[in-house]
């Protein structure tokens, strides 16, 4: 295979691969807006602190693979927590209200993250079975990041089953379109909230573990994905998980390609396809119309 | 009556505080009155916005670094340009990306107006970043010459003394303050309300919605602008981080909600209160984030009304007429 197209092809797994990722945090936050109404600012924060969970899981055991699954969870955990002493007190105050609150709760995550961890960025080794390439039809591919695009297809594949074939999503997806009604058919609407909200930090957690190798942990994550997450979501549409499947894609896509081709204006072209988008449709590529 | 020689009274103390203030405090207290009296305008410009229209303007803080990057790209570019020409170039800056804008944005409400603006924001920063050869990068552009306050023939004042410039950013921000209460107290303010609380009978009336939106959209945004280019002049300095980053945005909504929420005077309170914590805070540790954190979490938590709403309940309990006789209800 000629080198341009080998190219092509490595900023395409890589843009795979960080779109994915993308995707696991923003349908975490699309699934917290559309179900329960609430933006949570904090998202990337829990985001990050999966990443310094996984280093220091990571550390303490050596496994990778046990950090892969206890740092999510516990991520999730503090999420739970949130949702269940902060947020559900101040859900009659309205939008704004959330939004300080969870750009509170962003702060103090940060702040405590710097006073455990320090500033600099950690390292986080991955097992050799991951690390290296492999080598598919006379290409070079890197076994990570195929593993991160092969974890997140199952990541999603669980939760469309969950979410479309069992009756915990059926329950969810009613309390979707209408929470009230189906408290009212008696169902407990504040767990299967508290439920969601749990899996929303936990997706963002499997990807802060994801990313973690990729780009170390340091304080800087939380920006950075927050940033993009939020985009892919205003996009995508609120609530939408197509929407945000697609758009994560065509932005992970956009920010490879764009960085071999137009390096210094990569990130604008992300904003650019947002501001065409939202001119034209300005809930979203699939959001519904008000 | 009474009450207007009180009110009386009061303005003059208030006015004499602010001549004397330079003289009293020295340097250091001036140039933090300066910052607190931008931040202050800024933030009631937002809520012009969000507390009398109910739109969200979650990016605010592009106004805030158009106005400032006009007028520093201005004072950059053309040579032997006073000083109120340059403000009226980032003033100029703000109104009309607030026209582009207002095409896209006055059509959406709720959530998707905040997002949008969040959005844009966040492109206005990059760009900003990106765009070297115009805006300087994270540097920003500095050292522009400032020039001196003149009107032909009758008087120059040198800006380059704080004092000079702490009595020109007041009068400026204290007009701009006064402009936006009168515009709150017009008829057209009325309407303004009422496409806040029920904007389809506002329909019925027959006022035009979107069109209202947008006057107070490009009013909001040309204040804001106003507040930037006086920061720009202040600092000497605009870069993205301190104009357009999302920090600047969150505070005008910090000030706002701490300061309370739909009264004209409540985001001034709240400049005041985080400017006086922000002062205080760095004084004693370095972990600013942790205590902005928490105080953000305990002002939403307990006193969600912010602080004019604790001076109302004050009010209420001790000072109205029937205090004692009624037991208020807990507030939950």
């Amino acid at each position: 295979m000629d080198p341009t197209t080998a190219m092509y092809v490595a900023q395409g797994i890589h843009g795979l691969a960080y779109g994915m990722v993308l995707f696991l945090v923003a349908s975490g936050l699309t699934l917290i807006f559309g179900m329960m109404d609430i933006l949570n600012l904090a998202h990337a924060a829990f985001f990050m602190l999966a990443a310094y969970f996984c280093y220091q899981f990571l550390s303490m055991t050596g496994n990778f693979w046990a950090a892969l699954l206890l740092a999510p969870v516990a991520t999730a955990f503090f999420g739970i927590l949130m949702e269940r002493f902060l947020l559900r007190k101040i859900h009659a105050f309205g939008l704004m209200s959330q939004l300080i609150l969870t750009v509170g709760v962003s702060l103090v995550i940060l702040a405590g993250v710097k006073i455990f961890w320090g500033t600099e960025s950690l390292p986080v080794k991955i097992p050799p079975i991951l690390s290296g390439l492999v080598m598919i039809g006379g290409m070079d591919y890197p076994v990570y990041r195929l593993f991160v695009i092969g974890m997140s297809l199952v990541v999603l594949a669980i939760m469309a089953l969950l979410l479309y074939k069992t009756r915990l999503g059926k329950i969810v997806r009613a309390a979707v379109s209408d929470a009230d009604m189906v408290n009212a058919l008696g169902i407990n609407i504040p767990l299967v909230f508290t439920f969601v909200f749990g899996v929303g930090i936990w997706l963002a957690g499997v990807a802060g573990v994801a990313i973690a190798p990729i780009l170390t942990v340091y304080p800087g994550l939380e920006a950075q994905m927050g940033m993009d997450a939020f985009v892919v979501v205003i996009t995508g549409g609120f609530g939408s998980l197509a929407g945000a499947f697609i758009v994560s894609i065509i932005f992970g896509l956009l920010s490879s390609y764009g960085v071999q081709f137009v390096s210094s204006l990569a990130p604008v072209l992300m904003f650019a396809f947002m501001a065409i988008v939202l001119a034209i449709r300005p809930t979203g590529l699939f959001g519904e119309r008000e | 009556m009474m009450n207007k020689k009180v009110q009386w009274i009061l303005w003059v103390g208030l006015i004499v505080i602010l001549i004397l203030y330079p003289k009293v405090f020295g340097i250091y207290y001036t140039n933090l009155f300066i910052t607190f009296a931008v931040l202050a305008i800024y933030s009631v410009s937002f809520n012009l916005l969000l507390g009398y229209t109910a739109l969200f303007s979650f990016g605010h803080a592009m106004f805030f670094g158009v106005g400032g990057y006009g007028t520093a790209l201005a004072l950059k570019h053309i040579a032997g340009l006073s000083l109120l020409g340059a403000m009226g170039m980032g003033l100029l800056a703000a109104i009309v990306f607030a026209l582009i804008l207002c095409p896209i944005v006055v059509r959406v409400t709720g959530s998707a107006f905040a997002m949008l603006h969040l959005a844009f924001g966040q492109l206005m920063y990059v760009l900003a970043l990106k765009l070297r050869g115009i805006t300087g990068g994270e540097d920003g552009i500095g050292g522009f010459p400032i020039p001196p306050f003149s009107i032909p023939g009758v008087v120059s004042i040198n800006m380059k003394v704080p004092a000079n410039f702490y009595y020109f950013a007041i009068v400026v921000l204290g007009v701009s303050l006064w402009i936006m209460w009168f515009f709150t107290k017009t008829p057209f303010g009325q309407i303004q309300v009422g496409v806040r609380d029920n904007a389809m009978r506002i329909d019925y009336l027959g006022f035009k919605v979107p069109q209202t939106k947008a006057v107070v959209y490009v009013v909001a945004g040309a204040f804001a602008g106003v507040a930037g280019s006086i920061f720009a002049l202040f600092q000497n300095l605009i870069a993205a981080d301190g104009a357009f980053s999302i920090m600047v945005s969150f505070a005008a909504v910090i000030n706002t909600l701490v300061g309370g929420l739909g009264s004209f005077f409540g985001p001034i309170c709240g400049a005041a209160i985080m400017q006086i914590l922000e002062e205080v805070t760095t004084r004693y540790t370095d972990r600013v984030e942790l205590v902005a954190g928490l105080i953000l979490i305990l002002v939403i938590m307990f006193a969600p009304t912010g602080f004019m709403g604790l001076v109302r309940l004050v009010k209420e309990r001790w000072f109205s007429p029937s205090a004692g006789k009624i037991k208020l209800e807990k507030v939950s």
